[in-house]
Order: structure tokens, then C-alpha cells, then sequence
């Protein structure tokens, strides 16, 4: 038997004794785009890098973990989310653990008919994409804490 | 001050020739790629923030650290302003593009011995 704990401080239960367990520390957010070619996975590749590439997170280091330890959930939204290859869109992602989900979102313009070259799709795509980093992580209870973390 | 993240962003003023907009501009698009979700998660203090920012652009003169400084929510906001960023002139108007570019960096005083990974 186990105690469950509300904890207004993250606003769900956690297990007494337990500080907390899968811990959001940052969200990145990007758009991406296919202009020509209609592909959804392209534009969601595209969105993801512009979340991953706009900033720098340097996390693992400032808690003293190793990088590998971050977990990376991406949440990609786009007109047509069975079109999306999500192993494409792993496969951006330099380390870590995680996964990718896929819903409906984005936004598709209809091209005007004039626009339309050969060989090109009838449609432009926006993408977008969330990166959401957390850390199974706790705070250690034997050590004494300092000063910037409060309980 | 450990650095928790590096912002980046990029703001321009297409016509104004007015540097600190497109400072303030690239300061936003740096600030709204991100969102630092520990503060809340770890409950942590957003006032013991330290705030770093670099603006780069081609007269740093012309730009109002201050004005730049209030576009920063939270934290102690620190504005330093380098030759950088890009000017682009459209030779037959002479209209001057201004392009900014923008480094946010937060930093707070975190220590590692107060985290732990959760055993598996």
C-alpha cells in the first residue's frame, strides 16, 4: 500500500517519499514547412528542426546528468497526421529517449491554380512541432540544499 | 550561475531603420521558441534568474539597451549590444533593412547536488 500525495507545487499526485518522478524541464517550439512538394513528413522534419535549432538547452549539465537521460517527447500537428513518417522524425533528434506523436493540426493552402507547376503538389503545408524535455529526476535527500531551489 | 538554456532569435525593422524594433524583435523570437517549464515543475524561483542578452546588430549605438531590457518578463535582465546582426540595402530605393540577432541566455544558481536521476 502507498500514499498519494497532492502536491500543489506540480499539480499531480506523486507517491509520498517521492519527489517527483518524469519531470518536464523545457519545451521547444517550431513551424516548418513544405512549399512544393506536399510532403508532410518534410514539413514536420523542417518544423522540428526549427524547435531543436532555435535554442541551446544545456540542462543534463546544469543537473549533473548524462545526456542520454533526456527524455524527448515530440508532438507534431498537421493536416493529415497518417501522412507523417515518425521514424523520419526521430531520426532528427541527436539523443536521447522518447517519442513522437502525430495529430491534426498545422494548416494547408490551397495553391492558387495559376501557381501550380508541373510535378508540384496543389497544396502548401505548415507543420508545427513541440519538444517537450524532461528527466526522470528527483531531489536528493541526503544532501543539503542551497540557495535557487526552493521546497 | 550555471546556464540552463541558449535562446536564439532574429528580429529585422523592414523599413524604420529603427534598431532597437528590431532588437525587440529578435529578442521576442528568441524568448517565444521556448518555455523553461522547471520553474514550475521543480518549483523553483523565476526572480533568482539571471537573464543574459547579446543583441548584434550594425550600429549598436542606435539601439536602447533599456527599451530591449523591458521586453524580458522575468529574471535579471543583463543587455549587451555588438557589432553583428545585417544590413541589407535595396541599391535603387537606398531603403535600408535593419536585421537583428539576439542571444538570450538564463542562468541560475542550481546545484547538481540537489538532483538526483530516479533509480530504475
Amino acid at each position: 500500500m502507498y500514499w498519494l500525495l497532492w502536491d500543489r507545487t506540480i499539480k499531480q499526485p506523486v507517491e509520498r517519499g517521492k519527489q517527483m518522478a518524469k519531470t518536464r524541464v523545457a519545451m521547444e517550439l517550431g513551424m516548418g514547412s513544405s512549399l512544393r512538394r506536399g510532403d508532410y513528413t518534410q514539413a514536420a522534419v523542417r518544423a522540428l528542426k526549427d524547435a531543436l535549432w532555435h535554442n541551446s538547452l544545456s540542462m543534463a549539465e546544469a543537473f549533473g546528468f548524462a545526456k542520454e537521460a533526456m527524455i524527448v517527447d515530440v508532438e507534431i500537428a498537421v493536416q493529415h497526421p497518417d501522412q507523417v513518417d515518425t521514424a523520419t522524425v526521430k531520426a532528427v533528434l541527436p539523443y536521447g529517449t522518447g517519442t513522437v506523436t502525430v495529430t491534426h493540426g498545422g494548416l494547408d493552402i490551397t495553391k492558387p491554380t495559376r501557381n501550380r507547376a508541373a510535378g508540384t503538389s496543389d497544396k502548401t503545408i505548415i507543420a508545427h512541432a513541440a519538444v517537450l524535455v524532461s528527466f526522470d529526476m528527483e531531489r536528493q535527500t541526503s544532501a543539503p540544499t542551497t540557495a535557487g531551489a526552493r521546497v | 550561475m550555471t546556464r540552463l538554456i541558449l535562446e536564439l532569435g532574429a528580429g529585422n525593422d523592414l523599413y524604420g531603420e529603427d534598431y532597437t524594433k528590431a532588437a525587440c524583435r529578435a529578442v521576442q523570437d528568441a524568448l517565444h521558441h521556448s518555455s523553461l517549464t522547471l520553474f514550475r515543475t521543480l518549483n523553483l524561483a523565476h526572480g533568482d534568474m539571471q537573464v543574459n542578452v547579446t543583441i548584434g546588430v550594425q550600429h549598436p549605438e542606435r539601439v536602447d539597451a533599456a527599451v530591449v531590457a523591458a521586453e524580458l518578463p522575468r529574471g535579471k535582465a543583463i543587455v549587451t549590444v555588438v557589432h553583428g546582426g545585417q544590413n541589407v540595402t535595396d541599391p535603387d530605393s537606398g531603403s535600408v533593412s535593419v536585421i537583428a540577432s539576439a542571444a538570450v541566455e538564463a542562468c541560475l544558481d542550481l546545484n547538481p547536488n540537489d538532483w538526483q536521476l530516479s533509480p530504475t
